[in-house]
């Protein structure tokens, strides 16, 4: 099991990491087998999948700043809640608030759920919307396939 | 601080109470100090206007349960991470996935955070299960 410092440290680890825009720091504190569930699409992502998604968001997104960070740990993880600070490159800017828990294991984070509400920020609305429409893009797909 | 045991216990009665319908438990639960914020208003209420949304949540909806829950605690308080399901009176249902981390003194709470995606609300289909 993993100490409370330890928790935080992994914690802090990740998000500076991300703030940062520094991949290979960030895929560091990730299990082999890590996953992540986002609440807004109901979609669970692939360590790999969601490495390249990050990096891909960056580069639509000018800055993004992790701030009032609150963390809590339990037995074997943490719990985040921070707001977020974007601004992408038309200089529109959005604030979100994201509470994100993370299960831990031998010194790295093995799964995330994360909580948001795309709404506040239109830059997340039409990622939701791009998700939505490539979702039942697969979905029509599938079908004429059967057919 | 309360232990492991006591704050679940806390957890699931006020998740049950408000499932319920029993505003005296809900209200019992509450320190008369409480703060509430949630995270599609970035505002914070105090414990009477946290209760007063209940029971217009209940006028809205026939029915709404806390499933799926998965409780974990830590020193003074608890993360709660559920399926909110609500049943309209016309039959209707929909289903949120919300995280809500609760900070507790002397057995209740006196600080509820609450996150989910406001847009489901709105978006959802009307007839159907959510999920």
């Amino acid at each position: 099991m993993m100490t409370d410092a330890e928790l935080r440290e992994l914690c802090r680890r990740f998000f500076d990491g991300y703030e940062g825009h520094r991949i290979e720091e960030v895929a560091s504190t990730l299990a082999d087998d890590f996953t992540v569930w986002m609440a807004p699409f109901d979609k669970t992502m692939q360590r790999e999948d969601w490495l390249k998604s990050s990096v891909s968001g960056w580069s639509n997104t000018r800055r993004r700043i992790y701030i009032d960070r609150n963390v809590d740990t339990f037995d074997c993880g943490f719990v985040h809640r921070y707001t977020l600070h974007i601004t992408e490159h038309s200089g529109r800017k959005s604030t979100l608030q994201v509470c994100v828990v993370a299960e831990c294991r031998d010194g790295r984070i093995v799964h995330m759920a994360e909580y948001i509400d795309p709404s506040k920020s239109p830059a997340w609305e039409e990622r939701k919307r791009r998700e939505a429409a490539a979702a039942a893009a697969a979905e029509k797909a599938a079908a004429e396939v059967k057919a | 601080m309360s232990d492991d045991t006591d704050l679940r216990d806390l957890c699931n009665r006020f998740l049950d109470s408000i499932e319920r319908r029993d505003m005296g438990a809900v209200a019992e639960i509450l320190s008369p100090d409480l703060q509430f914020w949630a995270n599609f208003t970035n505002q914070t209420k105090s414990r009477d206007a946290m209760l007063e949304a209940i029971g217009a949540g209940y006028a809205a909806h026939r029915r709404r349960t806390y499933d799926d829950r998965q409780i974990r605690t830590f020193d003074h308080g608890f993360l709660a991470q559920y399926t909110c399901r609500l049943v309209r009176h016309d039959g209707s249902s929909l289903a949120l996935w919300a995280a809500m981390v609760a900070e507790v003194r002397d057995g209740r709470i006196v600080r509820v955070d609450e996150y989910l995606d406001s847009g489901k609300f709105a978006k959802q289909p009307a007839s159907g299960a959510a999920r």
